[in-house]
């Protein structure tokens, strides 16, 4: 396992085949695809950054890397990729075995590049707060707080826009003169970029061009005009605060059956469009903060009846979503919008409600925006989120911008598409494989967002024939891939970040061993079930516990050992051991087993299971819980019933979730006030533990997980119980050691490893 | 305040006038203050004391004659007449006359250059002092009264004016009417002597105008003259023409003949001065040769007498031409004739009559509109509120029509009373409301006939018998009257006023809304539209009824409409910009309109700093239409006035309109046929809408603050079918117009009004109502729908047989108006007119009422305008006024000799009117 994350530690990469199945055969009967899952920004305190350009294969853009066969007399070196020959520029002619360029170091796989000549800062960063004001009075405080804080942490250098929403779009022009002024929108309607530039003067001082697009100062627009709408945070603080601090609840009446009138598609279409006129290209957000589900407009996921319930998955099913489909389609379109325009979408839902997270989920994702979704905006999952967004320091997101993420690899090997946060930009080539997964069919996406922890997830296909006599040269039992990110940092450089990997592969019989050695077996959860999000969103009457169960039992088939038809022969190679558990628990995870949540609940996930990384990804799927008691330190326990007991503290990290537990003595103990006794040190020490672990969990994480500290046979404590696995339940006949039983009719692991084992011998 | 409009007009003469005002004015907000408006306005009604003042002595140099008024005038001499140019001709004469008429003129021209000089008057410092005075200028009158030449004009205004106030608008003329309706019977005050000023009143109208100038004319002119504009030579006519037009032809009509050319319309406003020579002169002269008339004389002294009421029993002779036209003009003017006897109520040499509606039971003729009168209410109403076009009701159809004459009712229902009359009566039925007919639901009046011992009563109107409710029975008295009838105002006055219960409301009566909507484009900027307008609110925001009930809001508009939020809890008012001008709606629910009391501050700062805020501005579109129905949405729940100021062509957005007057320019060269549509609106856009702003009781007034075409037919629209007004400044100025600006609004808002009412008039069987004419709307046959109501505003109601009536038997005429005051009450006011029915033609031309005759052919002629080619209504109203003399001379008339025009007394003046008309601009624009 180590080595694996060895390897990510060095490029940020982790595929769940290390060994490659070196042919299209071989790499179908593995079931879990070749793919890699790869965190562009992953920071890497070593790595150099070069102030030069990279040099460049001419043949096929590649860039040189450490793979590359050099030869130092002549000046040339072979792209490892198609192998053409390349000379040296002149400026590289001192190269030899004792001076190498950075690029050419074996351990630096991963490089950036930063281009000379650009000067940091000339794009300053933009904001745009796109605010929810249909809520009622505390929320909108809440929010409005948050704003404020959230404004002091600003850039000094950047921009900031402000549109309110509610029965209206209003656009506040922040750089007014003698009055605060809005531009109102009507909700309703769509206004599309080049109405928003007429009626909002643009073309007063600087007639309107007849020709060629618009876009912003370069093209047609006067900086004037733009600057009413996008002020420096640091010079207009004082009007930010005081429009911010007027800031009213939605003045229209809203009649006691009826939903507020909110048109947040409209608020965020007019912002898409203002943002477009006045900044298109750079780096630019657009952040949403909304407290309800919309109603008006194109978006609108309900109607304004509260007799009409808000679409729920069963809905979905049937089909009977009278908004969802029109409402998908527009956020399509804006989405496509906001990728030319390189701008993002962030999301912060916050109410007991839906809001339409759902729908809205296609333009955040494709944005690579943020999403944060809680119950208020009072809530810490909320205020902590926004406050980490601006935060810089140890904990800063590193956000960045204006990506473009391409791919370079061996011949052999083809790119189905990337399930992640990204916009396909449509540049097909050689490389684009015909199946096409997530946003395919092309070598080079758009990123508009992208922060330290987005995390890609490439799905490859293997195309190379059976042909016996390729088969073994040493040379070319590599695979080599080359990942390509171009992006604007946080600091207003554009820099390019080349990661360059090599993969042996192997085919033909034998070859299994070898394959086995090279399975990460967490990257392949993490692929699994990325894959079964995108199969039951994208396809009708999928069944995804069937699917999962097939891809398992096949596995095992496949690699397992054992004598067939012999359940009881039948074992795993460690390699693979806690595979099956990782599917057992994926099968009963909100990623599945949707029945428990809303749309929007379900969408959030997902959102964020295709942004994190590896490890994020795995404490989802199979949450972590540890132990805390008098008798050791804190150990892991197994995700079980059995792991609950009256003297123990569990400390539950489910990712959105982390439920600090405290066993029924425990519980009674700390009522009681031992704690604060100071002959009983001990027990204050054994509280305090598993809340500075949670505490260091919570510090790290984005969004901000939600904490529940619950005593045993507290309502709460069905956080942790929903998650463990039911081993004990209520028609267990032996008594249960734990003294708690789930009240359930899951199958607990060890039925489901049972019936594993005789499906896979068969 | 009416008066006041006038007064902007400019002209010097009614500098004077409009100190006087300022100080009254004051008052009249107050309701007690009434009175004092009344005098108010009288001092503004230029009349009397301009006429006086300079201009007429220079022109001519007469005078000293003049001033004096009345003695000499009379006949001038050839010589004198052409002083009098205005001379009118009053009989068609003319031909005679002609010779006279000529020299008059040539000898005008110089003359009245001098007096002119008016003409420019805009531009003239001294015109602005003048202006003021309405508001406050006491100081500027001295020099005022210099400039004198305006003066003219001003009066032009207020002929214009007359009786219709609500007409008018259209033009500035328009404003002056709206005075001028309440000035008329005003005049008397403001001249001090009793000779002189009857002269003047009758004057004021039209010979104000002329007047000055022409002072004779002026006279003759009688009411139209006005018109100062055409100036010189033709002066008098000119004048009073246009004067007239301007009131008759109402908005439209006019806007359209100043657009036309660009002299033109310089003539209209300045009238004075432009006395572009070249157009001035020619339509003019044109006419007068036709008119040839006589100049007729100056018979102002007698005016005075006038009051006593024209001498009925003269009818059939006159004839006299030249005399009667003489000066008195609008007064009834037969000198001669007059009987004391015949006086009602004899007053000795004052001015003022005094009229009791009846006498010995039976209706009593009513004095002149024009003429200044106290009105006792003795059963029935004042003709204030009400006066039919003939005081006593023919039998038939027939006999109607065979007189010639129109049968109609002017209705003002909230008309100013006279300050030395009784107040209305408000009575209040509690719970149960008034007692009505069950079948024809009239109110109870002093007309229906109690009988059984009172426990049952006839309705005078059709005439069923409905039980008397229990509590209200009373025993009749030997006269067959309840012996309570003098305490109950209902059974013994013409006017009262119910308080409305439950069943009279669909809603809470309604809170005073204010909303002020002002274009802030480029031109407006520029031209000081917008600053005068603010500066105008803001003066005016004082002025608004106190309490919580009063709601004010405030927008502007260029391309995009911005509203502010006024609300008290803001720091400073945000502006909200509704950007769609295709597709309007309001940007907040609540906030834009709020009480007065909560936002004064607010308000003040913001009108204080549009003009500044938006002073660079660059946008030279302006979304008229949008805005007003943005405005709209925004007052939709409650419903209220709106009063825009625009001062372009609305180019943009809902109801954008084009530049047609240009085309109508070609068009006219090609064929006249097309010409009149330039008066008629340009689509239905903004009818559709204002129809639902009255729905919703919305009051649209429009203030024209421009100096290019703006097209007001299409524009006029709106405050047409929302019970709203026009107010025209044509070539805007900066310096002069903002005073005036500020009177108009200032009276708009200040003088008694009401809202969202509805009114009905019902008539005894016999009778029916044929139509409403005026600026209201109409959903159903029976009602009109006014959002707006206020004291300035008339309505026309024509009649027509259905029946026969009996002769001796009397015909009863109830106006009802039910709306809501200032002040949150639901009221219902009622006005009676009950008259004699005859058979004989003779009393119906002895009872004709000449002021209703002609005001009655003017609106009718305005509404024919825009619709009919200009020489087919030209030659109508000839032939309406020759249908009437000629019945009068083929049925009525003992002696005739075919050289000689006969005349009824009463209607002796309506062939100089008739001709005034068709020299005003309306009927000649085109020629110009």
């Amino acid at each position: 396992m180590t080595e694996f994350l060895d390897l990510e530690a060095q490029d940020g990469v982790r595929m769940p085949w290390n060994v490659v199945p070196g042919t299209r055969q071989e790499a179908t009967g593995c079931v879990v695809p070749v793919s890699a899952i790869y965190t562009p920004l992953k920071p890497f305190p070593s790595m150099p950054v070069l102030p030069y350009s990279p040099l460049r294969c001419r043949n096929c853009r590649s860039v040189l890397n450490p793979f590359s066969i050099v030869d130092f007399a002549a000046k040339i070196w072979i792209c490892p990729f198609c192998f053409q020959r390349n000379h040296f520029p002149p400026h590289y002619a001192s190269i030899s075995e004792d001076n190498l360029p950075a690029e050419l170091f074996p351990q630096y796989t991963t490089i950036e590049y930063a281009s000379p000549d650009d000067r940091p800062s000339s794009v300053p960063p933009v904001f745009m707060f796109v605010v929810d004001t249909c809520l009622i009075e505390e929320e909108l405080g809440f929010l409005k707080s948050a704003l404020l804080r959230a404004l002091e942490l600003l850039p000094d250098n950047s921009l900031v826009g402000l549109i309110t929403f509610g029965t209206l779009v209003h656009v506040h022009e922040l750089g007014f003169g003698q009055i605060p002024k809005t531009y109102v929108f009507k909700g309703s309607k769509e206004v599309n970029k080049e109405q928003l530039l007429e009626q909002m003067s643009f073309f007063l001082k600087k007639p309107k061009p007849t020709t060629g697009v618009i876009a912003g100062v370069r093209d047609g627009l006067d900086a004037e005009s733009i600057a009413r709408f996008l002020v420096p945070a640091s010079e207009f603080e004082f009007a930010l605060n005081s429009v911010l601090d007027e800031l009213q609840k939605d003045p229209w009446p809203v009649a006691s059956d009826q939903r507020a009138t909110r048109c947040t598609s409209t608020a965020l279409s007019v912002a898409a469009g203002l943002l477009g006129a006045c900044v298109p290209g750079s780096g630019a957000r657009i952040m949403a903060f909304i407290g309800g589900p919309s109603t008006e407009g194109q978006g609108a996921i309900v109607s304004k009846i509260l007799s009409e319930p808000i679409r729920s998955h069963k809905d979905l099913d049937k089909d009977s979503v009278p908004h969802y489909h029109k409402a998908v389609k527009f956020y399509e379109g804006l989405s496509k919008q906001l990728v030319n325009q390189g701008h993002v979408l962030d999301l912060f839902a916050c109410a007991l409600d839906q809001v339409g997270v759902a729908e809205l989920k296609v333009a955040v994702e494709r944005t690579g925006g943020l999403v944060v979704l809680a119950e208020s905006f009072g809530h810490s999952v909320f205020k902590d989120s926004l406050r980490r967004v601006f935060q810089s320091g140890e904990y800063d997101l590193g956000l960045s911008s204006n990506g473009i993420f391409e791919i370079n690899c061996s011949k052999d090997i083809k790119v189905q598409g990337i399930m992640g946060p990204c916009a396909s930009l449509e540049k097909k080539g050689p490389l684009c494989s015909d199946t096409v997964v997530g946003q395919g069919n092309t070598s080079a996406w758009k990123l508009c967002g992208l922060d330290k922890a987005t995390s890609l997830c490439l799905i490859f296909d293997i195309v190379k024939k059976e042909s016996p006599d390729a088969t073994m040269q040493s040379t070319s039992n590599q695979f080599y891939f080359q990942f390509l990110t171009y992006y604007q940092h946080n600091n207003g450089q554009m820099r390019l970040r080349v990661t360059t990997l090599s993969r042996r592969w192997v085919a033909g019989p034998g070859s299994v061993q070898d394959l086995i050695a090279g399975f990460d077996q967490e990257a392949a959860a993490v692929v699994m079930a990325r894959q079964v999000s995108f199969k039951m969103e994208s396809e009708a009457d999928f069944d995804p516990i069937r699917w999962l169960d097939r891809a398992l039992i096949q596995l095992c088939t496949r690699f397992g050992d054992y004598q067939k038809d012999s359940p009881s022969t039948f074992s795993l190679s460690p390699r693979l051991s806690i595979f099956p558990q990782f599917i057992f628990h994926l099968r009963r995870s909100q990623f599945v087993q949707v029945f428990n949540n809303s749309p929007d609940e379900t969408a959030y996930f997902r959102m964020i299971l295709n942004r994190e990384n590896v490890v994020n990804s795995v404490v989802m799927i199979q949450p972590s819980l540890i132990s805390y008691s008098f008798h050791s330190g804190p150990e892991p326990a197994l995700l079980d019933v059995a792991a609950i007991a009256a003297d123990r503290i569990l400390l539950l990290d489910s990712y959105f979730t982390v439920v600090i537990f405290h066993g029924a003595t425990i519980a009674q103990w700390r009522k009681a006030g031992y704690h604060k006794q100071p002959e009983h040190q001990a027990f204050a020490q054994l509280l305090q533990a598993p809340c500075d672990d949670a505490d260091t969990i919570i510090k790290e994480r984005f969004p901000v997980p939600r904490l529940v500290v619950c005593d045993q046979h507290g309502s709460q404590a069905r956080f942790l119980l929903a998650k463990l696995n039911p081993s004990a339940t209520y028609n267990s006949e032996a008594p249960v050691p734990g003294g708690d039983v789930i009240f359930t009719d899951d199958v607990s692991f060890e039925v489901f490893l049972d019936h594993l084992q005789r499906l896979a011998v068969q | 305040m009416s008066a006041f409009v006038p007064p902007g007009v400019p002209r010097p003469g009614n500098a004077n006038q409009a100190r006087p005002q300022p100080q009254h004015q004051p008052p009249n907000y107050g309701p007690n203050a009434i009175a004092e408006s009344m005098q108010n306005m009288i001092l503004n009604r230029p009349p009397s004391t301009l006429p006086g003042s300079a201009p007429r002595p220079s022109p001519f140099g007469q005078p000293p004659p003049f001033p004096s008024p009345s003695p000499s005038p009379a006949y001038s001499g050839g010589s004198q007449p052409m002083s009098r140019p205005g001379p009118p001709p009053p009989g068609v004469l003319a031909r005679p006359t002609m010779p006279p008429s000529t020299a008059a003129q040539a000898t005008f021209p110089p003359n009245v250059a001098p007096g002119r000089p008016t003409a420019p008057p805009a531009s003239h410092a001294p015109p602005f002092g003048y202006r003021p005075p309405a508001g406050s200028l006491p100081s500027s009158v001295g020099v005022q009264t210099g400039v004198s030449p305006r003066a003219p004009i001003s009066g032009a205004f207020p002929g214009g004016p007359v009786t219709t106030p609500a007409a008018p608008p259209a033009a500035r003329p328009a404003f002056a009417s709206a005075p001028f309706a309440t000035g008329p019977m005003v005049p008397p005050t403001g001249p001090p002597s009793a000779s002189v000023n009857n002269g003047p009143p009758t004057f004021a109208h039209g010979g104000l105008a002329g007047g000055p100038r022409f002072a004779p004319p002026g006279g003759p002119a009688p009411q139209q003259l006005p018109v100062a504009p055409p100036p010189t030579d033709q002066v008098p006519r000119g004048p009073s023409m246009h004067s007239l037009m301007a009131s008759p032809s109402v908005s439209s009509p006019l806007a359209p003949p100043m657009q036309s050319s660009s002299t033109f319309s310089r003539a209209p406003q300045a009238m004075p001065p432009p006395p572009p020579s070249p157009f001035g002169a020619q339509p003019w002269s044109m006419h007068s040769e036709q008119m040839p008339p006589p100049p007729p004389v100056p018979g102002p002294p007698q005016p005075p007498r006038v009051f006593g009421m024209p001498p009925p029993l003269s009818n059939q002779s006159m004839t006299a031409i030249s005399p009667a036209m003489a000066s008195t003009g609008p007064s009834l003017g037969g000198p001669s004739k007059i009987d004391p006897n015949q006086i009602p109520r004899p007053i000795p040499s004052s001015t003022v009559t005094l009229h009791e509606t009846r006498q010995g039971n039976q209706a009593n003729q009513p004095p002149p509109a024009t003429s200044d009168y106290i009105v006792r209410d003795t059963g029935n109403c004042s003709p204030r509120f009400m006066r039919c076009t003939i005081n006593q009701i023919p039998c038939t159809a027939d006999l109607l029509t065979t007189s010639g004459m129109q049968l109609a009712l002017l209705v003002q229902p909230l008309a100013l009373p006279h300050p030395s009359e009784e107040p209305i009566q408000v009575v209040d039925f509690g719970e149960s409301g008034p007692i009505r007919c069950s079948r024809c639901k009239g109110y109870i009046n002093p007309f229906m006939k109690f009988i059984d011992q009172g426990r049952r009563f006839t309705c005078n109107l059709c005439g069923f018998t409905d039980e008397t409710p229990r509590d209200y029975i009373c025993n009749l008295g030997p006269d067959g009257r309840r012996r309570d009838a003098d305490e109950r105002p209902e059974l013994c006055r013409g006017t009262v006023e119910f308080v409305a219960s439950k069943e009279y409301m669909i809603r809470e009566p309604m809170p005073a809304v204010y909303f002020f909507l002002i274009d802030v484009s480029m031109n407006a900027l520029q031209t000081g539209g917008t600053a005068a307008a603010c500066s105008a609110i803001n003066q005016v925001i004082s002025d608004l009824p106190e309490g919580p009930r009063t709601m004010v809001g405030i927008a502007t508009f260029d391309s995009t409409i911005h509203f502010y939020n006024l609300k008290r809890a803001l720091q400073q008012p945000l502006m909200l910009i509704v950007p769609d001008i295709q597709d309007v709606y309001t940007p907040l629910q609540s906030d834009v309109i709020v009480q007065l009391s909560e936002c004064r501050q607010h308000l003040e700062l913001l009108l204080e700093s549009i003009p500044s805020m938006f002073q660079n501005n660059k946008i030279a579109e302006s979304a008229f239409g949008a805005a007003v129905k943005a405005a709209f949405l925004a007052m939709k729940s409650t419903g209220g006035k709106l009063l825009v100021f625009q001062s372009v062509l609305p180019s943009v957005g809902i109801g954008a309109l084009s530049a047609r007057e240009a085309e109508g320019r070609t068009n006219i060269t090609s064929g006249e046929k097309e010409a009149h549509k330039l008066l008629q609106p340009a689509d239905k856009t903004l009818k559709t809408m204002a129809i639902e702003f009255a729905e919703y009781q919305v009051c649209v007034d429009v203030f024209l603050t421009t100096q290019s075409y703006i097209d007001i037919a299409s524009i006029s629209v709106v405050p047409r079918t929302t019970g709203g007004q026009v107010y025209y400044y044509h070539p805007f100025s900066a310096l002069s117009d903002p005073a005036k600006l500020y009177n108009d609004l200032r009276w708009n808002i200040t003088r008694p009004q009401g809202f969202e009412a509805v009114m009905r008039v019902r008539c005894s069987q016999g009778i029916q109502v044929q139509e409403y004419h005026g600026n209201f709307c109409k959903r159903i046959p029976t009602d009109i729908d006014l959002p707006g109501i206020d004291c300035d505003k008339t309505v026309m109601v024509t009649l027509k047989h259905d029946d026969k009536l009996q002769d001796g038997s009397e015909c009863a005429f109830q106006c009802a108006l039910l709306y809501t005051t200032v002040y949150g009450q639901r009221r219902i006011r009622v006005t009676t007119l009950s008259l004699p029915c005859t058979s004989m033609l003779t009393n119906l031309f002895r009872a004709a009422d000449l002021d209703a005759q002609f005001t009655c052919l003017l609106k009718q002629a305005a509404s024919e305008i825009p619709s009919s080619p200009l020489s087919q209504v030209r030659e109508q109203a000839t032939n309406l006024c020759i249908n009437i003399l000629l019945s009068y001379r083929k049925f009525c008339a003992t002696v005739s000799s075919s050289g000689q025009l006969i005349l009824p007394e009463a209607l002796k003046l309506l062939p100089l009117y008739t001709l005034g008309k068709l020299l005003s601009p309306v009927y000649i624009w085109e020629l110009v």
